[in-house]
């Protein structure tokens, strides 16, 4: 009782390592990312088939979407260095990683000739994005797979 | 990237974007998985880890020439797109029959089921694509 703080302060940090807490805490983040990434994806196809070139707002939008992933990224990589456990540590880092750079090189690949095919180029990056997060969210809670 | 002294079109163009697109993706999924699996377990699955480089290469191979387009990139990419063809057929067909040979997935095991089957069609539409931007007779161009 005496030390009632101090035993708080370490469930907390405990709870804030541990990989189901990581899962918890980042879960909502990845479905962000899917549901932002899955617009991009049909929004890709839309043009794609109504035969026109990406437009302004669809390249703002993937920018938006790379930029959540990269957040995304970019916490789970500041829990992983605080000593948060995942299986699979590598393959988690290379997805982190995997998923950040798909949507830049896309975007310039896409802009650089513009036609209905540069929206299929930013649905393709934007589906491995959904994918290889989706890969993440099993990842971090295996209690998923059953 | 026009070429004027060649009348085959370039593979670098309009749908040939789109399947660069594919072929790069597929090219960062098989090396950072190859990349991963020598590097933390190799022991476990000699044969199925390699494969997996040898997946990675082939995919990195294929996306670069296809994405370049020139006469000598395109005789590249044939060679990368056959071994492709090749390869899931076979590591898919070995995956089946003989599963204790690959313990752990690579790309191409079940001809790529982790994958939506997307690593079985990949290679036939790389080679349709080669053959769509074929060289022609002036006639037959549009």
């Amino acid at each position: 009782m005496s030390n009632g703080c101090c035993l708080d302060v370490q469930s907390l940090r405990l709870r804030l390592l541990a990989p189901v807490a990581l899962g918890l805490v980042i879960s909502w983040l990845a479905y962000v990312v899917i549901a932002l990434a899955g617009v991009a994806v049909l929004w890709g196809l839309v043009t794609a088939i109504a035969n026109k070139p990406p437009g302004k707002a669809q390249l703002i939008y993937a920018a938006l979407v790379e930029v959540v992933t990269v957040v995304q990224s970019l916490i789970v990589g500041v829990r992983l260095v605080l000593g948060a456990r995942v299986t699979e540590p590598a393959t988690t880092v290379g997805y982190l990683i995997g998923i950040v750079i798909l949507i830049p090189i896309a975007w310039f690949w896409a802009n650089n000739e513009r036609t209905r095919f540069s929206g299929v180029v930013l649905a393709v990056a934007a589906l491995a994005v959904l994918a290889m997060t989706l890969r993440l969210i099993v990842l971090w809670n295996p209690a998923l797979l059953g | 990237m026009s070429e004027p002294s060649t009348l085959r079109r370039p593979t670098n163009t309009g749908a040939g974007r789109a399947l660069v697109a594919i072929y790069g993706v597929f090219a960062l999924a098989a090396c950072s998985r190859a990349g991963v699996q020598l590097a933390t377990r190799y022991s476990e699955a000699p044969l199925a880890y390699l494969l997996s480089a040898v997946a990675g290469v082939v995919y990195v191979v294929a996306t670069f020439t296809l994405a370049r387009g020139t006469q000598t990139s395109r005789r590249l990419a044939l060679v990368a797109i056959l071994i492709e063809l090749v390869g899931v057929l076979s590591v898919g067909t070995a995956s089946l029959v003989d599963p204790g040979a690959f313990p752990r997935a690579t790309v191409w095991s079940l001809y790529g089921i982790g994958y939506g089957f997307v690593p079985l069609v990949l290679p036939f539409a790389g080679l349709a694509w080669l053959w769509r931007t074929r060289a022609r007779a002036p006639s037959d161009r549009v």
